[in-house]
This record gives structure tokens, sequence and C-alpha cells, in this order.
């Protein structure tokens, strides 16, 4: 079974998902402020996280081609196939850019055009009006475009290279040393744009706040769920059947990244919360602060499910080696970074939502709420200060999506790779 | 020194062959008294059938020890023994403890593992071990067996192409 | 057993060589008198330790005022080249480390080295704090210990003290991993020598024997320990990062430090790597262990990791900007363009832009143009301190009290003579131990031998 088939049971359950994932969508639509902040909110933070995702699979095979790694060979397609998210979360980003320049909602308080008037000295904003030349519609739509546009070139290019690779034998192996001159000029390019464009969909819902570690920290989320997510399709797959010459020593190294980048991200996360509890400087602080004060369950909750889950379970070294143990952390780690791009997003969206609603008149009845909630800090607002079955639903939705363009990608190549040069070396790779 | 007690030992001049040897002596189910070998050979231990290192076992409760050391002395210290506020901080400002926590951490974890691998291996200065022949740290291997009087290990040693036989 | 290696792998060990004809390389180096540029170099190192002795003398006799400090500018050459040191020695760690963890074969011809490098490197950075905080007959306070000052502790909570551990950690266990590393080895070289030398190297070796049980726990231990010291090395650098960026100065509150301050240590760890590798492998004739396949993975590292670094230094610039804080705006335009940008321009120039020319393979194999640039980056590396340090203290928020800082001959002088105690030591440790580790040489032979792979070959696998 070198071949993917899609069909039958597997795609009318994913087909479900993104019926449930529309239908939560609609219904927060429907219950909605009238600036729909919940629905936005939530396609938002669901199609950054899944973009992501797919960045970083695209981002991992240049890697792994630069540093002659072998061992992953036999199931790069199913990095492949997960790179190709990418188009559609280019579609994605690109209705939030659209949304950002005709008011189609308010979740970036820069895009308020009332802040950056100078004569407007009642609501003058002079720290968003400094960084208007940055944070603006122009910039937002375009750099979306533009960065995953070059994403995607680069993905496509290492995709359509490697199946290339399949029906061209060549001793010299030259197909893969053009993918290496890709992938080599691929990383620095990620490496910058990613920066650039997560301060602009992540970094600036929080738009006065700035921390230069964040855009590494974003991506270190990212990429430990795309290593949990390609835990659990691979241990899905074999289920299935496919893929028999992936064996635990593949898992296990596939856990190790699981592992090692789960203390990688809480490395950042504790890097970048220590430095400004410690310096304790109030334009910095307010950001761990407003976490910390009305989002404690998710705040703790972050650190818990990230952090100290991956690092008892998969300490040991069988651990690793069990897919029960290994699949399990992974779908909990995978929850968990979900989370954290929640509360990556939430806090500030949620703080705009209160500043285009002042006393929650402009609202309507679920503005007053939402203001009401403001007051009472410790109050619970659905969606806001904690995920609620909606945002599960459109989580599920989103997924669902996602697997199912991974899935008709997967299916359009074989399995594993012919020609490829570390094809011998990951069939006996052994640990 | 009884004779009993001798060693009888065969010296290869390739891992592949040692392998093999090893292979074909557990099959025999002779009772491999120890293999030598200049650098350590891959897949040379499930033959052997040795038990998995438990050195790391050691490595986490030393760990463990230095973790808690480190925690809860500065808890200590700066909540009961000398409790002092430095720049606005509470007294008990665990982020701040993080760092000298992780660092006493692997301290203890790696001086305890080092210490119990060359107390385990029998190993330290001024030990004098009994070397079989001074070529096996270079480019020789060698499976040796207790009591050469058993007349099958040079037959064995022979058939599994070994350059020489020697007993000490 | 049959081994699989992708056909497009280089050879990591060329001149097909056999187990005898390694340990003959790796071992001679210790067995003979050295030869007269090792003599030469070793004395000039001596005489640099020697006047650098003399200068930390001078330091403390005459007191930190000999010095040109002032009261801006508290931090000069002396954290420069603290931070400079310690970032020398993480390549060490890292290579041994990390790339074990990552299972790049490539590092056995340079791991052992590396690590000496990283001990040297770390003693030669523990001066400074040693020295700079004046009196140093009592630099002992640094240490929590039972005192008869009452229950009196150092502060926990700050940042220098967790230097202080970090560093004797890092330099204990660095020492613990290499000394390991090196224990099947000075058997090696126990077993060819005769007398008293035969003496001493068992005691060095402690009874090796190469049991295939002690094999077994060596190469286990080996793992955990560099499974402790990836974080380890990445927890040191951090934490001197975070020296600086727990403060509130503007530049040096940041919260990139830590991963930037750690990509540079690699950076520049690999640097001097590169520079003590390409001398250490002609004089002593290892071509045969470090390959031009060595020195371009490890210019891939360095292309990597500046370019890295330049990343860091464009996104500290930029959210300066972003900022919209006029203190933090000026902190960085100042250190473009104020009175030291020559040092600003040093450092972007050395160690962002110069290494781009290794984009181009030719040149990643060029072992004079690649000698030139790794002295450059060490160069740049050192500018970036300087620019971290002196530079961000010089314009503070009193623009009353702005200075200039220039050092005065006594530090420079500590500092020659720093580098004269890493390179006599580095000296000796090439007449005491096999520069490159033997036995993992020996481990990988028929994996990357040239006789084994590569289009040289003449072993063929049958399987």
């Amino acid at each position: 079974m070198n071949h993917f088939e899609f069909k039958g049971s597997l795609k009318t359950v994913l087909l479900a998902g993104i019926l449930i994932g529309v239908l939560c969508l609609g219904w927060t639509w429907m219950i909605d402020d009238h600036n729909h902040t919940r629905f936005w909110s939530n396609f938002l933070h669901n199609s950054v996280f899944f973009t992501g995702i797919s960045f970083t699979a695209a981002f991992f095979i240049a890697v792994c081609i630069t540093a002659y790694a072998g061992w992953h060979t036999i199931f790069k397609r199913v990095w492949e196939a997960i790179s190709a998210f990418l188009m559609p979360g280019i579609l994605l980003m690109a209705i939030i850019g659209l949304g950002v320049y005709f008011h189609w909602h308010h979740l970036y308080h820069w895009s308020d055009t009332a802040i950056l008037d100078p004569s407007n000295t009642a609501d003058f904003d002079k720290v968003l009006y400094g960084k208007s030349s940055f944070l603006n519609k122009n910039w937002y739509l375009g750099g979306t475009i533009i960065i995953v546009g070059l994403w995607i070139f680069f993905a496509n290019k290492l995709r359509l290279l490697s199946v290339l690779e399949d029906n061209f034998e060549d001793s010299h192996f030259s197909t893969h040393r053009t993918m290496r001159k890709y992938a080599a000029i691929f990383l620095p390019i990620a490496g910058f744009s990613s920066a650039a464009i997560i301060w602009q969909w992540v970094m600036s819902v929080d738009s006065h706040w700035y921390s230069t570690l964040f855009a590494w920290y974003a991506t270190a989320s990212w990429f430990v769920s795309m290593i949990a997510l390609t835990i659990l399709i691979l241990i899905y797959l074999k289920g299935k059947g496919y893929f028999h010459q992936v064996k635990r020593d593949h898992i296990h190294d596939l856990g190790k990244f699981l592992f090692a980048f789960s203390v990688f991200w809480t490395y950042l996360w504790f890097s970048q919360f220590m430095l400004i509890w410690y310096g304790n400087v109030g334009e910095e602080t307010i950001y761990f602060k407003t976490r910390y004060d009305h989002y404690p369950v998710l705040f703790f909750a972050n650190i818990f499910i990230n952090f100290a889950i991956p690092f008892l379970v998969l300490m040991r070294n069988d651990a690793k080696y069990k897919f029960g143990s290994v699949g399990i952390v992974a779908i909990i780690v995978l929850l968990g970074h979900w989370m954290d791009f929640f509360l990556m997003l939430k806090p500030g969206i949620y703080e705009t939502a209160m500043h285009a609603a002042p006393a929650g008149e402009a609202m309507g009845e679920h503005g007053h709420e939402v203001a009401h909630a403001a007051e009472h800090v410790s109050n619970f607002v659905s969606g806001f200060t904690m995920p609620g079955l909606l945002e599960l639903g459109t989580f599920l939705g989103f997924l669902a999506f996602f697997l199912f363009v991974f899935f008709t990608f997967l299916s359009k190549a074989p399995l594993t790779p012919k020609n490829d040069p570390y094809l011998d070396e990951s069939l006996h790779h052994h640990v | 020194m009884s004779k009993e007690n001798k060693i009888i030992y065969g010296i290869y001049g390739d891992e592949e062959v040692l392998l093999s040897a090893v292979k074909e002596a557990r099959e025999r189910h002779y009772d491999i008294q120890d293999v030598y070998s200049p650098f350590p050979v891959h897949g040379l231990d499930p033959l052997l059938g040795l038990a998995e290192s438990r050195l790391h076992i050691a490595g986490f409760v030393f760990g463990a020890i230095g973790t808690l050391t480190a925690f809860l002395g500065m808890t200590w210290i700066f909540t009961k023994d000398w409790p002092i506020i430095f720049g606005g901080k509470p007294y008990w400002s665990v982020p701040a403890f993080i760092p000298i926590t992780f660092e006493l951490t692997v301290l203890f974890a790696s001086i305890g593992m080092v210490v119990s691998f060359y107390v385990v291996s029998g190993l330290g200065p001024g030990v004098k071990s009994k070397l079989l022949d001074r070529r096996l740290t270079d480019d020789k291997f060698c499976i040796s067996f207790e009591n050469s009087e058993n007349s099958d290990y040079e037959e064995f040693f022979r058939s599994t192409g070994a350059e020489e036989v020697g007993v000490a | 057993m049959s081994v699989h290696v992708s056909p497009i792998r280089e050879p990591l060990v060329t001149g097909h060589k056999t187990y005898h004809q390694i340990t003959e390389d790796l071992v001679s180096p210790t067995e003979k008198m050295p030869n007269l540029s090792w003599v030469i170099g070793f004395i000039i190192s001596l005489t640099l330790l020697t006047f650098g002795l003399f200068c930390i003398f001078w330091t403390i006799w005459v007191g930190i005022g000999t010095w040109d400090l002032n009261r801006t500018i508290g931090w000069g050459w002396d954290i420069t080249n603290f931070v400079w040191w310690i970032g020398i020695g993480h390549a060490g760690t890292l290579i041994s480390a990390i790339l074990l963890l990552f299972r790049q074969k490539w590092r056995t011809g340079v791991n052992r080295a590396a690590e000496a490098m990283t001990i040297f490197a770390v003693i030669c950075a523990a001066i400074f704090p040693g020295i700079h905080v004046g009196r140093a007959w009592v630099v002992f306070y640094f240490f929590p210990y039972p005192n008869t000052r009452g229950p009196i502790w150092p502060n926990f909570n700050s940042p220098l003290l967790w230097d202080v551990f970090a560093i004797s950690t890092y330099f204990t266990v660095s020492l613990l991993f290499w000394y390991t590393g090196l224990v099947p080895d000075f058997a090696t070289v126990r077993d060819r020598a005769k007398g008293l030398r035969n003496k001493i190297y068992n005691t060095l070796s402690f009874g090796w024997k190469g049991s295939a049980k002690h094999w077994q726990r060596w190469e286990s231990l080996s793992l955990v320990l560099a499974g402790l010291a990836t974080p380890l090395v990445l927890s040191v650098h951090t934490i001197v990062s975070f020296d600086f960026a727990t403060s509130v100065i503007p530049g040096w509150h940041t919260t990139i430090f830590p991963p930037y301050f750690v990509a540079g240590a690699i950076f520049s760890g690999f640097a001097m790597v590169l520079t003590l590798m390409l001398v250490t492998r002609k004089v002593l004739n290892l071509e045969d262990y470090i390959t031009i396949e060595h020195i371009e993975s490890m210019n891939k590292v360095i292309l990597l990791t500046g370019t890295i670094v330049g990343i860091a230094y464009l996104t500290e610039l930029f959210i300066a900007w972003y900022s919209q804080y006029p203190y933090e705006q000026f902190a960085f335009f100042n250190r473009a363009v104020g009175p030291y940008w020559w040092s600003y321009f040093g450092m972007m120039f050395c160690n962002v832009i110069t290494p781009q020319l290794f984009w181009k393979k030719s040149w990643r194999r060029n072992i004079t143009l690649t000698f030139f640039l790794s002295i450059l980056i060490n160069i740049g590396m050192w500018f970036e301190r300087f620019v971290i340090i002196a530079t961000t203290l010089a314009r503070d928020y009193l623009p009353s009290s702005w200075s200039y800082y220039s050092p005065t001959w006594v530090e420079i002088g500590i500092f020659v003579g720093t580098i004269g105690i890493f390179f006599t030591l580095y000296l000796l440790f090439t007449r005491v131990a096999p520069v490159v580790a033997i036995a993992e040489i020996k481990a990988i032979l028929k994996s990357s031998g040239d006789q084994y792979v590569g289009k040289n070959a003449t072993h063929h696998d049958e399987h």
C-alpha cells in the first residue's frame, strides 16, 4: 500500500467535521456582538494556528535537507502534504486582511482610523500613530500575501522536486542537489518573514505591547504542534496499514523532537516571562498581568500542558517508543498549543473590543455583557476568557478542513519516495 | 590462582568477525566472561544479552535531589532564614529561583552519574586492571571465557576466526 | 552487519585508515618531542600569559582605578572579554552534546579539541568577574557557604549570582564530559607506553580495559550527559544575557537576548574552533581526520548562526522603532551612529555580512578564506559584546554624565594575557592527550571511512 486512497468513511467524517466547524462559526456569528468579535477572533485564531503548522512543516523539510538528515525520508510526504495547507492558509489570512481593509471586523486596535488622526485630540493615540507605517491595512494584507506567497513558492518547489525525483533515477542525485539549493535559500527567508508576519498577525492584537522574543516564541509553538500532528497522522496511517516501514525508531525520533521542542518552547516562554517580570516596566508587564489576573486557569494550564506533561511523560526513553504514550502526549500538546494561541490572541482582542464599544452601548445587548465583564474582571465570558464549546467546534472544523486538504495531497503521490539519496538510511533507521 | 579460575581468550581482528563469534558462542550456550574492544561495537549489547544500563535512573534521582536542594534551600533562606525584599519582588519569587534550580539539577545529576559510573564499573585513579593484551585498546577484539579446562573453547576460537588464542 | 549509508554522504575519515593506523596517527603526537613551531608558539603564549598575570597583579595592587572605567561606563573591556570568552566556550559542548543528539557524525573529528577549548575558554572567562569586583581577595563571597558573618547569603535573586552558578556548573559538567571521553583514549596511550609514562597514563585512564559492559555504560553515560549538557549550554549564555536583560536599561532590556546570546555564542565558538583546528590539523598532520567536509560543515554552522544573529540584530533594531519608546529608539540610534559607530559597524560587517560569503560552496571549502573569516568573526563577536556593554552605558538617561571610554594598557594587557593562558593550555593539551577522539573515530570508520563510502570506496557492501 504505497498509495494512499482518500475515500469512504474518512472523507465522510472529515466533511462532517468541516460542517460542524461551519455550523459553529455560523452560530457564533448569530449570537455575536455587532462587530462579530467572537466570530472573527475564532477565525483568526484557527487560521493562524493551522497556517503556521503548515509553514513549520515546509520549514522543517528545508532544515532536514540542509542538515543532511536522512531518518525522516520514508515519511517526508507527510510533511509535504502538511505544507500544502499554506494554499488555503493564504486565503484564510487574506480574508482577515481584507477584513482589516474594509473594516469587517475590529480585531486590531491599530486599524481604528479615529485614533490616528492628530486633530482628534480626544482619541488620538501617539504610540499607534508612530507605528502606523508598519501597522496598517496595506502592510497587513500585502505582507500576508507576499510572505505566505513566498512560503507557498518554496513549499511547492520542494514538493514538486521531491515528486519529480521519484521518476528520475540519477546517480548524481541532481534533483536532490537542486532541492538543497532551494532549501538553503528558504531558511533565512523563513527566519525573517515568519517574524515579520507574526508581529502583524499575532503580536499586534496587543497593539501597544512589544517583545523582541515574541515571534520566535510563537514559531516554537507552531513547530511543536506540527510535530504532534505528524505523530498522530503517522500513528493513524500505520493503523490503517500504510507506512509499514515506519518503525518505532522513527516514532521515537519524533517523540524526541516533541520532547526537546516542548522544553525549548518552555525556555522561550520562561525567558520572555521572566525578563518582563523582572524588569517590571508597566508597559510590558501589562501583557502578563492581564493574562495572570483574568486568565489564571489558562495561564497555568499553558505551562502545565505544554511543559510538564511532555516533559514528565516523555522523559523516559521507552515512553518515546510506545505509540500509546507518544500519541496521547501529542494530542494533549496539540490542544495545549492551540490554547496557547488562544491566550496570545484573545486577551488583546477582548481589550480592543472594549475600546470599540465604550460602555458597551455600541455593541448592543451582548456589548453590555462584555463591558460588564470588563468592570468585574473575574467574570467569565465564554469564548473570550475561556474557549467555549463553539471554539472547540470551530477548532474541530478547521482541523477537519486541514486534514481534508492534507489527505487530498497525500493521495496525489506515492507515500514512500523513490530515488531519494537517504531512502536506504531511513528504511534501516535504528537508534 | 587455581587452574579453574584461569581465563582463555581469543583475539579477533575485526568487529564483524567478533559479532558473529559472539553469536555463535551464545548459540552454543557458552558463558562468556567478557568481551573487550577498542571502541563501542554497535549491536554487541543485544547479542551479549546485557541488561540496559540503569545509570540514567541514578541521573534522575541525583537530579531530583539537586532540584529540591536548590529550590527548597532558596525558599528557606529567603522566606525563613533571612527574608529580604529585592527590587520590589516578593520574598518567595519563584521565577528568580528557576535559573539556580536548573543549574543545580544539572550539576547534581552529572556529578552523581559520573561518580556512579566509575564506582559501579570499578574504575578510578590508581586502579590497576589486568590486561589480556595490549592491543585491545588499539585494533584487536577479544572474547574471554573462564576455566581453560574446557577444550571446546580452543576449537570454538579456531572455527570462529580468532587470530590468536591465549590463556591468562 | 550491513551499514546503510546514503550514497550522497562524503567520507569523514580519508586515507584508507585501518584501526591501527588511526591509533598510530592520533597517539603519536603525544609520544614525540615537540617540534620547533610548537616550542615557538608555547614561548609566545607563555610570555603573553606572564604579562597578563602581571597586569592582573597590577590591578589588584594599584586598585581597579588603574582601569579607565568611569561613573557612567562601569563595565568595559572586563565584562566584554568575559562574555566573549564564555561565548567561545560554547562550541565544545555544542559539538559534543547537541551534535551527538542529532547524530551528526562529523562531530567526531573535532569534538575532543573543541571540548578542551571550552574548558580553557571558561577558565579565561572566569578570571574577569573575579578581578573586576576590585577586591579579588574576598571573591569567595560569591558563593553561599556557612560563614561567621551571621546568616548572610548572597542574593539568589540576582542574575550575577545565577551567573556564578551557571558558569561553575558549566565548567564542572564540561570537564566531566570531556574527561569521561578521554578515559578510553588514555588507555590506548597507556598500552603503547612503557615505564613511568605507562604508570601516569594508567592513573589517567582509571584502569580502563574496554570491557563490553563498561562500553555500554560509557555510551549510556555519554548520551545522558549530552542530554543534560544541551539545556545547560543554552542556559549558560542565557543567564549571561540575563545579566543585561533583567535591567531596565534601553538596549539591554529586551526579551530576545537569551536565544540571541546563545546563537552568538555558538557562532563565536565555532569561529574559534575553526581557527584552532585549521592550525592543529596542519601542524599535527590530521588532514585525514579533520577533512574539508568537516570544515565545510562547520562553515555551514557559521553561516547559519551568523544569519540568526543577523536576524536578531535587525529584530532588535526594528522593535526599538516599533516600541515607540524614545529611550529605546535613542539607544539604537546611538549604537549605529553615536560615538562608537565604528564598533557597531565592525560587528555588522564581521558577523552578518562576511559570513554570507559562505553561501558559495567553493569558498566554504577554501581553507585560507575560512581561516581569515574565522578570525574576522572572532573580532566581530568581540565588537558585539563591546557594542552591547560600553556603547549602551556611554549614553544613559542623564546627558550630563555621558562619557567616552577607552581602555588603559592594563585592561588590554589582561585581555592579551587571557589569550596567552588559552593558548598555553591548548598547546599543553596537544602534547598530553589525543587531539581527536580515537575510539569515536574508530566507531564511525565503517560508516564514514573513505574505503567504505564515497567515490574511492574499495569495500562494497554485499547486502
